[in-house]
C-alpha cells in the first residue's frame, strides 16, 4: 500500500522527526537509519489510521483559500466548526486542510 | 477523544520501534540507540500533550496543555501581584508617589539627606513601585489583576537608577509617614516576581531593576508623574501646610494620569498642571536637589535612561497589554489547526466545496484527533 509522508507533519511526526534531528546530530544514529524510521513511520501510521481508527467527522466552515497543486488539497478555512461523534464541536479560527490523493 | 488518540500514538511508536529494530541491528547499532529513540519520542509527545500517558508515559499530563502555556502564565502574574497585600497598605500607596517624585525632580534642598537616604532606597523603592501599582490596582482590582501586572514589570526597569533618586524623597517621606515598614514588605512580595529577571543584588528591590531597565521608560514617567505630584505634597509639608488627603487625591489622580504622564517629561508635566493643578512651584524646587543627587551619584545615568524612557513611558502601560495581547494572539496563532488527511474527492457547486477525506490527523485546538472519514462543507 501506499505510504503517505503527510503524517509526518502531524504532532507525532513532528516530535519523532525532531528526535531523530537530535540524535543525527548528536552522531548517536545515522542518517541511513533515520530515514528508515521516517519511512517506517509513514507506513505504520497509515496503518494505523486504517485499522485502529474508526471516527468520522464532519467540517463546515468557510473557505478562505483553496489550491490544488501535485496532488495535494489545501483549504483554508475560517471558523470552522468539527464535529465528531461524541458530538464534540470545536471552532478553529483558521484551519489547514491538507490531503493527499489516494 | 485523547486517550483513543494517544493509543493509537503509541501503537504507532512501539510498531515503529519493533519493524526498525532488524534494520538497526543490521546496521549495528546498538539496541541503546533505539531505546533512547523511543524514550525521546514518546517524551516530546507527552510534552506536546499527544500522549496522555494512560500506560507508562502517563507521567506527564498534557492533555491541557492547549491553556497550559499561556494560563500558566497568568496564574504567576496573579500571585506576585499579591493585591492583597499591596491595597491593604493605603498609606503606602500614598507615599511611594512621593518618593518617585523626588527622583523625577531631583532638586531636593537637602542633598546630604538625600545622600543619607539614598542607601536606604532600594527598600523604598520597591515599595514605592508597589504602592503605584496598588494605587492602579485599586480602581478595578477584580479582573484588571493581569494588566496591572505588567505595567509593574515595565515601571520597574528604569528602577535601580532611579531608585537611589527615589530613595531620597522616600525617605523623607517615610520620616514624615509611619507605614516605612508595610512598604517594604510589600516590596519583597513584589522583589519574587520581579526575581525572574534579574536579581537583586541588593534589595529585594533589586529584583526589580533588571525588570525595570527594560521598561525603565514606562516606570520613569511614572515616576515622574508620581514625583511631580510627590513633589507637590512635599511643598505642602514644608509650607507646613502638608495635608494627606490632599496627597493621597495626588497620588491617585497621578496613578491615573500616568499613562498620559509616560509622554515626554515635558509633555507629562505640561499634562500634570492643567489636571491636577499641581503647583509648578512644587516641581521647581524639587528639582533641582534631586540634580545635583543623580549628577553625584550613578543615578545620574539612571536619569538619563529615564529620559530616553520618558518617550517610550506612555507605552508601558498600554504596552504591557499590548504585550500580552499580542502573547495571546501569538499563542493562538501558534497553535495551528492543520488537518493532514487523504481525499477521496473534492468537489465543488458554484460557490460550495465538498470533500471527502480519510484517515486523516486532525491537530485542533491543541488536541489532536484521529478519524477515518471526513465530509468537509465548505462556502467559499
Amino acid at each position: 500500500m501506499a505510504t503517505f509522508e503527510l503524517y509526518r507533519r502531524s504532532t507525532i511526526g513532528m516530535c519523532l522527526t525532531e528526535t531523530l534531528d537530535e540524535m543525527v546530530s548528536n552522531g548517536t544514529l545515522s542518517p541511513e537509519l533515520a530515514i528508515q524510521v521516517l519511512i517506517q513511520f509513514d507506513k505504520s501510521m497509515t496503518e494505523a489510521l486504517e485499522t485502529q481508527v474508526k471516527s468520522k467527522v464532519t467540517i463546515k466552515g468557510h473557505l478562505h483559500t483553496y489550491r490544488f497543486c501535485d496532488n495535494v488539497w489545501t483549504f483554508i478555512l475560517q471558523d470552522a466548526l468539527f464535529k465528531n461523534e461524541d458530538c464534540q464541536e470545536m471552532v478553529g479560527r483558521m484551519n489547514d486542510t491538507y490531503s493527499i490523493i489516494v | 477523544m485523547a486517550t483513543t488518540t494517544s493509543a493509537v500514538y503509541i501503537h504507532v511508536i512501539e510498531d515503529v520501534i519493533n519493524k526498525v529494530r532488524d534494520e538497526f541491528i543490521q546496521s549495528g547499532a546498538e539496541d541503546s540507540v533505539l531505546n533512547e529513540l523511543q524514550a525521546l519520542w514518546e517524551m516530546k509527545m507527552m510534552h506536546c500533550g499527544a500522549i496522555c500517558g494512560p500506560i507508562e508515559r502517563s507521567s506527564m499530563p498534557k492533555q491541557p496543555v492547549a491553556g497550559g502555556p499561556i494560563t500558566p502564565v497568568h496564574d504567576l502574574n496573579v500571585p506576585y501581584e499579591g493585591t492583597e497585600e499591596y491595597e491593604t497598605p493605603t498609606a503606602e500607596i500614598l507615599f511611594p508617589p512621593t518618593p518617585l517624585q523626588t527622583p523625577i525632580q531631583t532638586p531636593l534642598p537637602g542633598t546630604a539627606e538625600h545622600s543619607m537616604y539614598n542607601l536606604p532606597t532600594p527598600s523604598e523603592y520597591p515599595v514605592h513601585d508597589t504602592g503605584g501599582a496598588t494605587t492602579e490596582l485599586k480602581p478595578g482590582r477584580p479582573s484588571p489583576y493581569m494588566q496591572p501586572p505588567s505595567p509593574w514589570m515595565n515601571q520597574r526597569p528604569l528602577g535601580v537608577d532611579v531608585n537611589v533618586a527615589y530613595v531620597e524623597g522616600r525617605d523623607e517621606l517615610d520620616r514624615g509617614t509611619p507605614n516605612p515598614n508595610a512598604t517594604q514588605d510589600f516590596f519583597t512580595m513584589s522583589s519574587g516576581k520581579r526575581k525572574r529577571e534579574e536579581l537583586p543584588p541588593q534589595f529585594h528591590t533589586s529584583g526589580y531593576l533588571p525588570q525595570q531597565d527594560g521598561a525603565g521608560d514606562a516606570t520613569f514617567e511614572f515616576f515622574q508623574s508620581e514625583a511631580s505630584r510627590g513633589s507637590s505634597s512635599f511643598n505642602v509639608r514644608g509650607q507646613g501646610s502638608g495635608n494627606p488627603d490632599k496627597l493621597l487625591a495626588k497620588v491617585m489622580g497621578a496613578s491615573s494620569r500616568i499613562p498620559q504622564q509616560d509622554g515626554p517629561i515635558a509633555d507629562g508635566y505640561d499634562d500634570l498642571y492643567p489636571y491636577q493643578g499641581v503647583a509648578n512651584e512644587d516641581y521647581n524646587t524639587v528639582t533641582p536637589a534631586g540634580h545635583d543627587l543623580q549628577a553625584g551619584t550613578p543615578i545620574g545615568g539612571a536619569k538619563n535612561e529615564g529620559g530616553d524612557d520618558d518617550d517610550e513611558p506612555p507605552l508601558n502601560e498600554n504596552d504591557d497589554d499590548d504585550l500580552d495581547d499580542i502573547d495571546e494572539e501569538g499563542e493562538e496563532q501558534n497553535t495551528q489547526h492543520l488537518v493532514l488527511a487523504q481525499f477521496d474527492k473534492v468537489t465543488r457547486t458554484k460557490s460550495r466545496w465538498k470533500c471527502t477525506l480519510k484517515d486523516g490527523i486532525m491537530h485542533i485546538n491543541n488536541k489532536d484527533i484521529l478519524f477515518t472519514k471526513a465530509n468537509g462543507e465548505f462556502e467559499f
